[in-house]
Parts: structure tokens; C-alpha cells; sequence
């Protein structure tokens, strides 16, 4: 492909959307920045799942659920393959890619994001 | 950006004939694939060269649910006995041309459309002016997949349950719980899972006309008549009473906003204060959607199931009318010629 001279191909900057894709890019990394609050989920036990000493923490709002449910696992001494099973407010299991963050924005009840364990299937 | 100069009074939209009109055309709607098995990967005496395989695939449906399709071209094509006998389809799994991972517990339509975003925030991005759809290029790695990265197993089964879950989690966004969802008999459940598995629309929207809500003429005035509802197959779409499951009666519209290579964002949105999609993207990305400059070249464009969709669009209509098969309405945040 032979590229044209820049020099002919120059239109007035004003046609172009040059600034706005600048803008538009900068604006996408600001969005793309962790946050780096923490929200309270407090955990829940259900039928024959072990309770846990301490319930609730501090966790941060960018990370995944998945990174909630490890969490979980190792406080419970749980080895890989020991069923686990985890949902919000006792209705539904959130994707595991999902983030705190948006989880509790969505289905936090009085300030904490509340999460049901189980080693049995309780709510599909 | 108003680029629609006739306004359509919000009703237009809202007539039976119309829901079913979009519901059809969200359920019909297709992305173009190009899956290339891993050439590492193919078993000894393949036939190479054709271990590429084309497809349109539904925006509702999921790759798990492509792999029989993909395997019964492979088989009859690329793989020698021998090698069919190897493969074992459990360990099947997909990558992206550039090595990123694919959410393959994802609707197709949206792994789609954040490829497409993701390029038009790229600088090797082509010129937006070419219209025709690319294919989505995705690699087929046939064994060792990496569980830890994709978070579930790759198969059908564990599609279904993250799918069970969305619409779930969806039920509890709208009405504050999931009586809706949990109060279908267990093979109604299933009947929308085989609904899509089957791509057949009737079969789907007989049951989950149950849990989505309806659109209720919104314009002032004139009350609805009494809709005369022929008892076909597409009636079925709305034959419930509109009060109680208007689609502006929700609690909140499920939806998340997907930009260029992350991050999701979800939140409630109350269709009453969030009104319309433009509402919604200036409350959340205020510096893409910046309310003080109409005179200017807009930054950012939303696509709702790979349409780019006004800003005036509603949230309740687009809840009821154009969310995937799961119930959540997916808007894919691209950028404007970069």
C-alpha cells in the first residue's frame, strides 16, 4: 500500500474527529482506573455450611466475585473440589467475573453486599 | 444528537405488533465466525488447510452451543478416524485471534459487539466507513483448557447454570426477588435454556413471556384500548394484564455498560429517573457522553445488539424489547473515528 503524502491529504482539522478520539481515548482510561474503595460483604451461612468466626469483611470494590468465592474457600480450609456453592441476598449465584463493586451497587442491603454459602445447590 | 427529526410518540413502538416485531428481530439476529482450530492442536494425519470453519451464529445463543456443529464439520472434514476417536469435545475451548480469553459464558451477540468496540478504540482500527460485518476471528484449542482463567467449566451444562443465573439475577434487578424465575415449574426452566439451544423463538418467548415485562403505551391520553389478541403463537408474547408487569412498573432495568476492553459497569436503573439510554450513559460516563456540547461531533456511539441506538431510546422499552435471551440489556460503548 503506498501511503499519500501527508501534505495532500490534509483537510482542515475541523472536519476531522482528531481532538474528540483524543478525548474519547483519555476518557476510557480514566474509566478504566481501579477503584479503589471497599465495601462490607457479610457472609452467610447455609444448612450444614460451616459458620464462619467472623463474617464479615472489607473487600475491594474492582474485584471479582470469583475472587470472593477463593477468599471464601481458603477461610473455610475448603480443598479444591469441595463443593461450594455461593449467591446474593439468598436468590441467585452472580456470574464469577462480575465485581463487588457493581454487585453491591445493584443488591447491597443496608450497606453490605450479602453472600449465602452452601455445600448443596439451594437456589439453582 | 438528535439525528431523528420526527419524534415517534413512545406508543409507536409499544403496540403488540411492534414488540413482537423486535423481540423477533433481537432473537434473529446474527454474528459472522471464523473458528480455526489451533494447528498445534490438530491430531496427526488432519486434513490442513481446512481447519476453518465459517458460521453465522445467533446474538442469543452461546459457543458451547456451537461446539456439535463445529465437531460434525471437523469430523467430516479435517479429522481422519483416528484423530476423531482423540478429540474429546469436554476439553474444547476458545481463545481470541490475539490470545485474549473469550467469555464463552457470554451471549455471542455481546462477544461480538465488544470486539467490534474494542477495535474502534484501537489505532490499527479500520476505517469505520467499510460496513460490512468482519467475521469475529476465534481460535478452537482442543485440549488443556485453563478452568482457573475461565472460571467455569467449558461445557454446556455449566453454560446453562451461568445462564439460569443471569436470568436470575435479572428477575431479582426488576421486582426485588426471583419469585418470577423460581416460580416457573422446573421444566419451564429448562424449556428456555432448550429454547435457545433449539433457536426457536415461540418455543423461548412461551415461557419467558411469563418473566419479562411489557411495554405499556406510554403516551398520555388516550388509554389502551382493549387489545383484540388473536390467539396465534405470537400473541403469546403479551397476553398478561400490563399493570402489574409494564415494563416502566420495574424496580430497575437490567443493564451494564461494556467499554472498550473493560470495565463492566452495572447499576440500578430505575426506569423512572433513568428514562432514556442517554439518560443512563451521562450518569455513568459523563466524559463520553457530556451533556454541554449538542454542537459538537458526538465521542462515543452505544450499541444495543450490535445497533447503534439513540439516545432518546427508552430503558424500560429497550428491558422489554431488546435485551438478550438472559434479560439484560447489553450497551457496548464504542468510540467515534479515533
Amino acid at each position: 500500500m503506498t501511503a499519500a503524502s501527508p501534505d495532500t491529504r490534509a483537510i482542515p482539522s475541523s472536519w476531522t474527529n482528531a481532538d474528540g478520539g483524543k478525548e474519547a481515548l483519555e476518557a476510557l482510561e480514566t474509566y478504566k482506573k481501579k477503584d479503589p474503595s471497599k465495601v462490607v460483604v457479610r457472609f452467610r451461612a447455609i444448612g450444614n455450611a460451616p459458620i464462619m468466626r467472623q463474617n464479615f469483611y472489607k473487600i475491594t470494590a474492582s474485584n471479582r466475585f470469583q475472587a470472593v468465592i477463593q477468599f471464601l474457600r481458603k477461610e473455610l480450609g475448603w480443598k479444591a473440589g469441595d463443593p461450594l456453592y455461593t449467591y446474593i441476598n439468598m436468590a441467585f449465584s452472580p456470574a464469577p467475573d462480575d465485581t463487588v463493586s457493581n454487585l453491591f451497587k445493584s443488591f447491597q442491603t443496608d450497606g453490605h453486599l450479602i453472600v449465602n454459602y452452601s455445600t448443596t445447590a439451594a437456589w439453582g | 444528537m438528535s439525528t431523528y427529526g420526527a419524534r415517534h410518540a413512545p406508543s409507536a413502538f409499544s403496540t403488540p405488533a411492534s414488540i413482537a416485531l423486535f423481540r423477533r428481530l433481537t432473537w434473529e439476529g446474527t454474528v459472522p465466525l471464523e473458528v480455526r482450530v489451533d494447528p498445534k492442536e490438530l491430531p496427526a494425519n488432519s486434513n490442513r488447510g481446512l481447519e476453518c470453519y465459517f458460521l453465522q451464529a445467533p446474538r442469543v445463543s452461546y459457543l458451547p452451543l456451537l461446539i456439535p456443529e463445529i465437531r460434525s464439520y471437523l469430523l467430516d472434514v479435517v479429522f481422519d478416524e483416528a484423530g476423531g476417536r482423540v478429540v474429546k469435545e469436554e476439553e474444547w475451548w476458545f481463545e481470541r485471534e490475539d490470545g485474549g480469553l473469550v467469555k464463552w459464558h457470554w451471549p455471542i451477540g455481546l462477544i461480538y459487539d465488544t470486539h467490534a468496540v474494542s477495535l474502534s478504540a484501537s489505532a490499527s482500527a479500520p476505517s469505520s466507513s467499510s460496513s460490512a460485518p468482519v467475521p469475529l476471528k476465534l481460535t478452537l484449542h482442543l485440549a488443556s483448557p485453563p478452568t482457573d482463567k475461565l472460571l467455569l467449566q467449558p461445557s454446556a451444562e455449566a453454560c446453562k447454570q451461568a445462564f439460569m443465573g443471569q436470568l436470575k439475577e435479572a428477575d431479582f434487578i426488576r421486582w426485588g426477588n426471583t419469585k418470577r424465575m423460581t416460580g416457573l415449574r422446573k421444566q419451564d426452566q429448562d424449556g428456555l435454556w432448550d429454547g435457545i439451544k433449539e433457536h426457536d423463538f415461540d418455543a423461548y418467548w412461551r415461557i419467558a413471556s411469563k418473566i419479562t415485562p411489557t411495554p405499556a403505551p406510554l403516551s398520555g391520553g388516550r388509554s389502551p384500548s382493549p387489545s383484540p389478541v388473536p390467539p396465534s403463537s405470537a400473541s403469546m408474547v403479551h397476553t398478561r394484564p400490563p399493570d402489574r408487569d409494564a415494563a416502566s412498573a420495574v424496580r430497575s432495568v437490567p443493564a451494564r455498560i461494556y467499554l472498550p476492553d473493560g470495565p463492566v459497569l452495572q447499576d440500578l436503573v430505575p426506569p423512572g429517573a433513568v428514562r432514556t439510554l442517554g439518560d443512563f450513559l451521562r450518569a455513568h460516563l459523563p466524559l463520553l457522553f457530556p451533556l454541554d456540547r449538542p454542537d459538537r461531533k458526538p465521542l462515543a456511539y452505544a450499541l444495543v445488539q450490535g445497533v447503534r441506538c439513540p439516545g432518546d431510546a427508552e430503558m424500560a422499552w429497550l428491558g422489554a424489547c431488546m435485551a438478550g435471551a438472559d434479560g439484560w440489556v447489553n450497551v457496548c460503548v464504542g468510540v467515534e473515528g479515533a
